[in-house]
């Protein structure tokens, strides 16, 4: 995962204290709540200039970590595809 | 695997449609419902009815001894319960949600264990998902969980417990055991005589009052395996089971109750003494009638749109189906208190104020003034106007 995604977590995830993100931190469990996916979600966008398909807008993407970096990197290749 | 028989005897149940054994209870629930309304007590009489009927087990598998009842099934029921008494229904409604967690998320020993008892009416389950502090917020805890060998360790205070003074068994939320934060919850099984359970206060509600909702505070041990689903799993719950046949439960308790008294008014309306009494040509009446079975009409159409999508999405936590959900519930407990203050305009203070009127609309109108507060619509707004932010082209399902 992108070291810049990972500082980007940061902020929503109030419960991290002092362990390290990977792949397989639930982002749930770590404090990220429906109400602020929304606010990671604009941030995502702002800061990788790319959006989210509306059909990956699921709990599952929101799951861990790396569901969402995976998210994104679709986003990435079909935004390069295009 | 035991499967125990039903106490409906000589296997005959299955035979006897679903209509008919609720309306076994709906006779009992009729029988007290002024009795219970007024003095804010459990309708036990009703509960006696809805485990005789094997009603309880209504969405147990038939393998488990249960009438393999489906979706559309408990809102038929919790619609015609309705009618009657809006208490039952919600009861009924909240029970079958704690069984379709059991059923869908259970590991297979404690469905062994549990789901014959439930099927045989030996269990009402209550559901204890409130915690001081959070007000109503299912997906966070702070009372935790505590593991010891095979052993779980319950102490959890709850503020309000629907039917908790009666309940054989609940399921109850906790903080997962080890967790680093509130929201890692877990749902937990305990069965009545597992827990020290002291209660205390007194309930005199507006209206719901048969509900008899209490605080509690539930104290024992289970074994490891009462846990349901995954520990650390509650919100994958909430998701696919409570927050769906809660809103799919009490729209459908709702609507049955304004239905019932459109029922009841329609049929003043039309008796001789009705007729005599009210102008059926005036044109006042025909609307107040027509905007009242609007709103229901629309009511009927939305829960069943909605029942439609929770038993065919594959994924309901896309922004389009959470918003559906929500709008059904919103509406249902705006519409359906709407349509009641419609009847009592329509039929003025004799039959829309007192209590003694056959039409029973003050009793209607005091329980139906709870369905926009219970999990409150203006919480629930909030979380739709963030969803709707995540739909921009606006995608309707």
């Amino acid at each position: 995962m992108h070291a810049q995604f990972v500082d980007l977590l940061m902020p929503f995830l109030k419960f991290v204290g002092s362990n390290e993100i990977t792949e397989d931190s639930r982002l749930r469990d770590l404090g990220l709540d429906s109400m602020q996916s929304i606010e990671l979600l604009f941030a995502i966008e702002d800061t990788f200039g790319i959006s989210l398909p509306d059909e990956d807008l699921t709990d599952t993407t929101f799951a861990t970590a790396g569901s969402l970096w995976a998210a994104m990197q679709r986003a990435t290749d079909q935004l390069a595809a295009a | 695997m035991s499967t125990a028989l039903l106490p409906v005897q000589d296997g005959a149940v299955l035979d006897v449609p679903l209509r008919q054994r609720v309306e076994r209870v709906a006779a009992v629930a009729a029988e007290h419902a002024a009795d219970t309304d007024r003095d804010a007590v459990f309708p036990v009489a009703a509960l006696a009815e809805l485990r005789a009927t094997g009603l309880l087990g209504l969405l147990v598998p038939i393998e488990y001894g249960g009438l393999g009842g489906g979706i559309g099934d408990v809102i038929d029921a919790a619609i015609q319960l309705g009618r009657t008494d809006m208490s039952v229904a919600m009861i009924f409604a909240m029970h079958c949600q704690q069984v379709a967690a059991v059923v869908g998320h259970a590991g297979p020993r404690l469905r062994a264990e549990l789901l014959p008892q439930i099927a045989a009416g030996a269990v009402y389950l209550a559901s204890v998902t409130t915690e001081a502090g959070k007000g109503g917020h299912l997906l966070s805890a702070e009372s935790a969980l505590a593991a010891s060998a095979d052993e779980l360790v319950i102490d959890r205070f709850a503020p309000i417990v629907t039917g908790g003074a009666h309940a054989d068994g609940f399921l109850i939320t906790m903080r997962s055991p080890d967790a680093t934060s509130p929201n890692q919850v877990s749902l937990v099984y305990a069965h009545r005589d597992q827990l020290e359970i002291t209660g205390s206060g007194d309930w005199q509600p507006m209206g719901m009052r048969a509900s008899h909702s209490l605080p509690l505070r539930l104290t024992g041990h289970v074994p490891g395996h009462q846990v349901v689903g995954e520990h650390g799993e509650f919100p994958k719950i909430a998701m696919e089971v409570f927050g769906p046949l809660a809103h799919l439960g009490w729209s459908a308790s709702w609507l049955g109750t304004a239905s019932g008294a459109l029922s009841r008014v329609l049929k003043l309306l039309r008796g001789k003494d009705g007729r005599a009494r009210f102008d059926l040509g005036s044109e006042l009446l025909l609307s107040r009638l027509s905007r009242a079975r609007q709103r229901l009409d629309a009511v009927h159409a939305l829960l069943r749109h909605t029942q439609h999508l929770v038993t065919s999405s594959a994924d309901l936590s896309t922004p389009p189906n959470q918003l559906l959900l929500n709008a059904l519930k919103i509406t249902a407990s705006e519409q359906c208190h709407a349509a009641v203050e419609d009847l009592i305009d329509l039929v003025g203070l004799r039959h829309g104020y007192l209590k003694d009127s056959p039409t029973r609309l003050e009793l209607a109108l005091r329980d139906l003034r709870s369905a926009a507060l219970n999990y409150g619509n203006d919480r629930l707004h909030l979380a739709d106007g963030r969803l709707a932010l995540l739909d921009p082209e606006v995608r309707f399902v």
